[in-house]
Formats: structure tokens, sequence, C-alpha cells
């Protein structure tokens, strides 16, 4: 091998790594070095260097408040759009191909359609008088109409509402690399439609649906527009009080910390993730679920 | 056949919209019996299997099993062993556990399911490799562990769908020998689908040789390949020389060569078609007497095949393929005059396809 054989494949990946490294590790270096800086009403960004950010955050009952509420919307977003996801993906992958694209497309539609309109639209449809109270008032449920808007129900309607396309074209990819002729070897050995979902295919797109999983999870975790819209103001996340800071308040150190300490939180959780189910989840498909060929 | 049938298609046919794939096949299968449903591809013959199992329903048409029709009985509550082409082993569980699969759905207790776990791959020589997944298996390992499984809750019906055309050739003849002992052993009546008419000449009590979505000759495989009931069946089970001539008064002519026809034939008058085995031709390299029955020929091309010589010899009436057995002596030559004779009880007349 010559000398430029060796260099070539870093070469040929130094136009990425420059525009990762410009574009991602330098201003998150930057957001880090901001966040150990003091902050004055007066003077602004104060020279020196210290943890009173972090020691402030920490001790502060709000911000363990907004942390738990941020992971416990996260949570549960995440569960509920595996609920519907997986099998939704399942029903349409079974469908006949002349439907499965329209079918396709009506999934990923709410990606298509901007946070903000999406937003307000839940907002129409939770609203003290809106539809969604109007139709239970009329169906006479007791104790309606009820208090939707700026809950945590609320948030994790909107959060599913845009998440659940991610898990099923995450598990609609790992449904095409199923064998199809499996389901019908389980069926000639007396498995029934259900027992078939749970103990054959499932197993087998387990790659897809833990993949969903963290997506989903890590973008919930840190959405902003929609806790902010449908939550309310005093529903705060810690993305909708790191905003605050920076825009409102104008403590950018501050809001640096609360975004440094969000990122390690999420990253810690993503590791738990993939070191205790993922791995455990994954064992048994071997080189499949390393991604690597057989 | 005098048995009583243990499971009879009566008629059976299929068609996708305006595309007929099985016409209308009608056949019995006796207990205990190895069928092949032998055809190219495209012929109807994995549909009628499909019909079988249950995973297509008949246009037209009874699948009956001991007297009884099976429509609208899922393919689950059938009780028929499958195995596939591409073995379709669940690559999530072990050997043992695609193989206690089957037990497990019909609600076996776990005792007794290991017991039979156990026995079933001890029957396909894989008790070593119980623990193992199907990715660590070679595909003959594999495709014993899918026999395992199909044949584990004791089906009445074992059916096979081209399950050794995955395999390298000389692992394919092994695992015959296996799947034929295999077979007569359990005694399970089978129905082996393939396109590979020397792995159902192999394996099979008797063939259905199937052309166009039409079982064309049902016969046990020595007596269809002695006896083909047309050209295309002449064709498609091993080699076959055709020879189109005239016939009268029970003599053949053919581009000047007469021959005689024999004792069947003897009646037949006019434009005949003729087939004659390979094996059935002799050569010799010298040239014989006027009188001795003979065709001139010269050897066009030689092929060495083991146990035996394949040579293209060029005669007046066309080429000829030509199998002599490897006695040790010294082959012919490429470009050899030789002289080709038969007997008359050799020919076969052809029903043109």
């Amino acid at each position: 091998m010559t000398r430029l054989d060796r260099l070539t494949p870093a070469l040929l990946t130094a136009p990425s790594a420059l525009v990762y490294a410009g574009a991602l590790l330098v201003p998150l270096a930057g957001v880090l070095a901001l966040s150990l800086h003091g902050f004055d009403f007066q003077d602004g960004i104060l020279p020196g260097w210290n943890l009173a950010n972090y020691r402030d955050l920490l001790t502060d009952p709000l911000f363990g408040e907004a942390l738990a509420r941020t992971f416990r919307i996260a949570a549960l977003t995440t569960l509920i759009c595996l609920l519907i996801g997986v099998p939704e993906a399942w029903i349409i992958h079974r469908m006949d191909p002349r439907w499965r694209g329209p079918m396709l497309l009506i999934v990923v539609g709410p990606l298509l359609v901007s946070v903000v309109v999406r937003n307000f639209g839940w907002m129409v449809l939770l609203g003290t008088n809106g539809l969604v109270n109007q139709a239970m008032t009329a169906l006479h449920m007791p104790g309606a109409p009820f208090r939707l808007m700026f809950t945590e129900l609320a948030v994790v309607i909107g959060l599913v509402h845009v998440m659940v396309p991610l898990v099923v074209l995450s598990v609609w990819a790992s449904l095409g690399r199923l064998d199809p002729v499996l389901e019908r070897a389980a069926i000639s050995l007396g498995a029934g439609r259900f027992t078939i979902f749970t103990r054959i295919v499932l197993p087998n797109v387990m790659p897809g649906v833990l993949a969903g999983a963290l997506m989903v999870f890590c973008l919930s975790a840190s959405a902003f527009a929609t806790p902010a819209m449908l939550g309310g103001k005093r529903l705060k996340v810690v993305s909708s009080m790191t905003y605050n800071e920076f825009l409102n308040t104008l403590n950018w150190p501050l809001g640096a910390a609360l975004a440094t300490v969000l990122m390690a939180a999420i990253l810690l959780a993503t590791l738990l993730w993939t070191r205790l189910v993922e791995k455990r989840a994954l064992r048994r498909l071997g080189e499949v679920a390393r991604g690597g060929p057989a | 056949m005098s048995a009583p049938a243990f499971l009879t298609l009566d008629g059976v046919g299929k068609d996708y919209g305006t595309v007929t794939a099985v016409r209308a096949v009608s056949l019995t299968v006796a207990p205990g019996e190895f069928l092949g449903l032998l055809g190219p591809s495209g012929c109807g013959k994995t549909t009628t299997l499909q019909m079988i199992a249950g995973f297509e329903t008949p246009s037209r048409g009874h699948v009956l099993m001991e007297g009884r029709d099976l429509a609208g009985i899922p393919p689950a509550k059938r009780g028929i062993g499958l195995v596939f082409q591409s073995y379709a082993l669940f690559p999530h569980m072990t050997a043992a556990e695609n193989v206690a699969f089957g037990l497990e759905m019909r609600g076996v207790p776990k005792a007794e399911r290991a017991k039979r776990v156990a026995e079933a791959l001890a029957q396909v020589r894989l008790g070593h490799l119980a623990d193992r997944f199907p990715r660590n298996m070679s595909g003959g390992q594999q495709q014993r562990v899918a026999l395992a499984r199909a044949l584990v809750f004791e089906p009445r019906l074992l059916l096979l769908d081209e399950p050794l055309s995955n395999l390298d050739a000389k692992l394919r003849e092994e695992m015959q020998v296996e799947l034929r002992a295999l077979q007569r052993r359990i005694g399970v009546t089978t129905v082996l689908v393939t396109h590979d008419q020397a792995e159902a000449m192999a394996l099979c009590d008797r063939v259905a040789i199937m052309q166009g979505g039409r079982v064309v000759q049902i016969d046990a495989p020595w007596q269809a390949y002695d006896i083909p009931a047309d050209a295309f069946v002449a064709d498609f089970l091993g080699r076959s020389n055709r020879l189109p001539a005239r016939a009268a008064s029970g003599e053949a002519e053919a581009a000047g060569h007469r021959f005689s026809l024999p004792p069947e034939l003897a009646d037949r008058h006019g434009e005949i078609l003729l087939t004659i085995r390979p094996e059935r031709l002799r050569i010799r390299c010298e040239r014989t007497a006027e009188s001795a029955p003979g065709l001139d020929g010269r050897v066009q091309a030689r092929l060495f095949l083991g146990g035996f010589w394949l040579y293209t010899v060029e005669t007046a009436l066309g080429a000829f393929a030509v199998v002599a057995q490897n006695t040790g002596a010294t082959p012919l030559d490429e470009g050899a005059a030789v002289t080709l004779d038969w007997d008359a009880h050799s020919l076969r007349r052809l029903e043109p396809a």
C-alpha cells in the first residue's frame, strides 16, 4: 500500500468530518464553556470560571420538577408511540400493495405539517369549548367538560401525534428484512395470528422497535414547541426553561448550563437503554442485531 | 392404486384473475407413499402444494384427506408438516426451540416437549447442535432442523417444497439418501415438489410430471422414464434421442436407413416419432459388415462423467447422445468413425408434445 492509499479514507471523510466538527462540536464546546461563567444583570456575562450555575440548578426544586416532568412526558410518549406504532407498521406491512403507499403517506402526514399549525390544531380540539369537550358533554360524560389544555396529557397527545411515524417507519424497515415465509412456517406449525405477531414477528423486528423508541424518547425529551404551546407557561420542561433563560432573562450562562444538563441526561438515558435493554433484547438475533453481515 | 387413497386431489385447479396456474389436477396418494410433483417452473406444482397445505384456496375441485374434504379448514388445523425451500427457520430461536414450537402450539406439556424435541433432533443426527442458532449452522444442518421441526408433531402428511435445491450437489445427494431412509422409517405420507428430475426419481415412489398446469403422467419413476407419455416427459426425465421415421409393415425408414420396429408398433403405418434412451444405444468403433444392422456416424463430442462417457454422435439421422459405461478401456476420440446399433424393443413411440 502506498502512502496515498493509506490516506485515502481519511481524505474522503475529511469534508464531512469538518462540517460535523464545525457545525456541532465547536458550538457544543462553546455552550459548555459559556455555562461555566457567571452572570450579572448589570455587567452581563462575568469573566470568571466556576460551577455556580450547576450548583444553582441542582438545588432548585423548580428545575428538579421540570427535569422529572421532561422525562415523564418523554417516557409516556415513547410508550404510547410503541403501542400504536408497532401494530400499525405490522398492519400496513400486511396490506395489499395497492393500499400500502397511500397508507404510509397518511402515517407520515403529521411530519409534513408545520409544528405550529399542528399544535394550534390540537389547541382548538382540546380547549374547554373544543371539539373533544363538546363531544364528551354531548355524550353526558360525568365531569365533562375536562381541563385538557395546559396539562401534561395535552403535551403527550401532541408529541405522540408527530412521533408515531418515526416508530412506524423504523419498524417498517425491519419488517422488510423479515422472510415472509416465516409466517407460513408458523401457521403450518399451528400458530394463530396473535402468536405469530408476538412470538415470531416482534422478536425479529426488535432492532427497529428499539431504534424507534430511542429516537422518540430523545426527540420528546428535547422537544420545545409542543410543550410550550400545549403545556403553557406554567408547565415548564427543561427545553422551555432553556429558551426562557436565553431569550427572556438573557442569562445565557444559566441557559447554557440547562442545555448541558438536558443533553447529559438524555445521553445517560440513551446509554442505559442501550446497555440494559437493547443488548439483552438483541443478543438472540446475533449478527443481525450488530448490523453487520452474518 | 389398489391401496385406499390417503390424499385425493379431485379436479383441483387455481386461477389468478384471467391466468390459470393449475387447470385440473386429479391424483391420489396412498398411505405412506412418497409422491413427487415434478415439472419446470411455472407448471403449477408449487400452487398445487399450496392448495394441499391450505395457503391457497382452489378455484375448483376438492382436496380430500382420508376421504374428508379439506375446504374451509385453515392451514394451522390441517396437521400437515411443511419444509420450505428457504427452510424458514425462526432466526431468533435455537434449533431445539424451532423444533419445540409446533409442540408448544399444540399444548404439549414442557417435559414431554423436551423429550420429543431431543428425539426429533436425534433422528436427523443433530442432537449435539440443539442449542445452536440457525445462523451458525450449515445449509445441510438447517435443512435437517427444518425437517425435524416438520416431523416432531407427527403430521399425517409431510409436504416438501424444493427442500434440497439450496444445497450443493454432493450434500444434496447425501440428503436425498437420508431423506428417503427417514421417510421409509417413519412411514409418513409425503408429497415433494421439485423441478429437479434426478431428485424426484431418486426419492419418490411415484412422480406426477406436470406441464402447463396439468399432470401429464403419473407413474413410478422408472416406468415414466422407460415409457414416457409424450415428448415432453421424454425430454424432461433424463436424456432422450428423437427419431422421426416412416413406418410400414413392422419396419421403419429414416433418411435411407431401415430398421425393425418392436412388436407393439408392428401395425403402425406412416409418420411416426420414435425415441431411444442414450444408454440403450451401443457404440462400436469398427465398421461392421454391410449385412449387420448399424447406423454409421462420427463422434462429435465426448464428456467424461466418471462412471460413464457421454458421446454426441453425428449421423445421417441427426445427432445422438450415447452413454457408454466406463469399463476402463480407452475412450473413443472426437472425430472417430463409429457405428451405433440398438435392439428394436428399446424403441418407444412418442405422442408429439
